[in-house]
């Protein structure tokens, strides 16, 4: 049972309707093959994130659009999967089934985007009913931020994390950001007078606590750990896998800030990886909300409940710091780009072990662990990534 | 009364009571015959043990606050006449957990702990929503 990510493309994070998402595609998976060194027709299974809110793209990906218009012609195979933010984790898994059934050496998972030609409406709406209740929680004015707003409240409550704590997150995950040519805050880092002084959207969040909707895309090229070695490049091996779920209805969970998921996924992951999680050189946490890059520490067992926040404060997880979390940014600090937030994070997690991070490198990166989660937090899936096999 | 534009509740067959509870200003909480389980939202079958002998208890309508955050912007354009709005998990007695809005109160007067009671809004002949209030 293995996986390797042998090759990845992005194109940066931008709010721009010129570029459109089969643009971007074309871009990006012709990248990601030419970066794994391998011949177009050598991609044996497309299996691509959905594209979410838009319902035509997902379609053609779908009904297998991608491999005609790329002309791979040694596709067998082609999927589209959906779980939200853990669409890309998805992926991962079908493609490390197709691969360790050898049904495909080569698996092309790509991902694009674009929400900026999408009316902020129709986005508000999306947001508040995917992933909330049409029932039990809509008819209430529960919006994203809302939920999410309630969570980090009662969150803040339980461990005593100041609003100041709080928003040092936002700041270390900007100052990622500013260092990523991939960001949509490329250059931009804030302070924390500039996130306390935001305009309240729901308490306790302000508005740069919240997400900056956005448009990108990426693609990966994965392939078993054994051809990743004997190709000698330099890739992602997975080590450890393991998913909790939470629950779909942010209301109704037992777990609220999903520490329970985070330990448990963590666990398994690491058991597996014969690793413990003081041996990971990076932390990266898709919560999309600066809470969980708290509850997640907290689930980890890198410290106790109620001491993630401080360690934030401090900037002990940011630029510099001796426990490196989140280089991508959350989708607070990169922009988010839907279902590619994931992806996004998996790319990041690659350049990160392949010594390619820039500016943003964590020194002698070889472990890292990456959860992602979809919806509002209905799973959290944990895998380690090592640079190379063990 | 000025027609509703808000989102109404998708009422599913098994939440009718429900809903039809709330109209007649009763809250009303989902239990199963069989194992005692309270239930919330309200199904088909008891998601404890699958029994489908289900019934109603009446609520007292009293609730402990779990979680509130004061919504000021970001939402659709028939709830901005409602900003601030102050979303809530609500713990009734009767051992469930639901959303809410507390309304009737300064928003910046709700705490996690506080007590609060129910308060039925009929916003359309057919749908009633249960909020709540700060209890006086």
């Amino acid at each position: 049972m293995s996986l390797a990510i042998i090759g990845i493309a992005e194109v940066p994070t931008k709010r721009d309707p010129e570029r459109t998402r089969w643009d971007m595609l074309t871009e990006v998976c012709i990248g990601a093959i030419r970066d794994a060194g391998i011949d177009k027709d050598d991609i044996e299974a497309v299996i691509s994130v959905n594209p979410m809110a838009q319902a035509q793209m997902a379609l053609d990906m779908a009904l297998g659009r991608v491999p005609e218009v790329l002309g791979l012609k040694g596709c067998k195979d082609i999927c589209v999967l959906n779980a939200g933010g853990t669409s890309t984790t998805n992926c991962l898994r079908l493609a490390k089934y197709f691969i360790d059934n050898k049904q495909a050496k080569f698996v092309l998972v790509p991902h694009t985007t674009v929400q900026s030609d999408i009316p902020t409406e129709e986005l508000i709406n999306f947001f508040a009913t995917a992933p909330l209740d049409p029932q039990w929680e809509y008819p209430y004015g529960v919006t994203f931020n809302g939920a999410m707003g309630l969570i980090t409240n009662r969150y803040m409550h339980d461990t005593g994390a100041t609003p100041e704590q709080m928003a040092s997150v936002t700041v270390s995950l900007r100052g990622w950001g500013a260092l990523d040519p991939n960001s949509i805050f490329y250059g931009k880092p804030v302070t924390l007078e500039d996130v306390l002084e935001s305009r309240m959207i729901s308490t306790p969040l302000h508005a740069k606590e919240c997400n900056f909707l956005a448009d990108g895309a990426g693609a990966m090229v994965v392939t078993s750990h054994e051809i990743a070695q004997e190709m000698g490049k330099p890739a992602a091996y997975e080590l450890g896998h393991g998913v909790r779920f939470t629950g779909a209805t942010p209301v109704l969970r037992d777990d609220p800030y999903f520490i329970k998921a985070y330990r448990e996924s963590s666990q398994d992951a690491l058991e597996q990886a014969n690793m413990s999680i003081d041996d990971m050189d990076l932390r990266q946490i898709y919560g999309a909300y600066p809470f969980t890059q708290c509850s997640a520490l907290e689930g980890y067992g890198v410290c106790e409940l109620g001491e993630a926040a401080a360690l934030w404060a401090d900037g002990r997880c940011g630029p510099g710091g001796d426990l490196p979390c989140t280089t991508m940014g959350d989708a607070t600090g990169r922009g988010h780009t839907g279902s590619g937030v994931s992806m996004a994070f998996y790319l990041d997690t690659v350049r990160q072990l392949r010594g390619e991070a820039g500016e943003r490198q964590v020194p002698n990166c070889n472990h890292a662990l990456i959860t992602t989660s979809g919806g509002s937090v209905m799973n959290a899936a944990t895998t380690i990534f090592g640079s190379a096999p063990r | 009364m000025s027609e509703y534009r808000k989102p109404l509740p998708q009422i599913e067959p098994y939440s009718q009571a429900f809903w039809d509870g709330t109209r007649n200003n009763k809250l009303l909480v989902q239990t199963c015959t069989d194992c005692e389980a309270r239930i919330f939202f309200p199904r088909k079958q008891c998601p404890e043990c699958w029994s489908s002998n289900l019934d109603w208890i009446e609520a007292s309508g009293k609730a402990e606050i779990y979680a509130f955050s004061v919504t000021y912007e970001g939402v659709e354009a028939a709830f901005k006449e409602d900003l601030p709005i102050v979303l809530a998990w609500v713990d009734l007695p009767e051992g469930i957990r639901m959303q809410t809005n507390i309304i009737d109160c300064d928003p910046d007067s709700v705490a996690i702990g506080q007590q609060v009671e129910v308060v039925f809004r009929s916003v359309t002949d057919e749908i009633t929503l249960p909020y709540f209030k700060p209890v006086a």
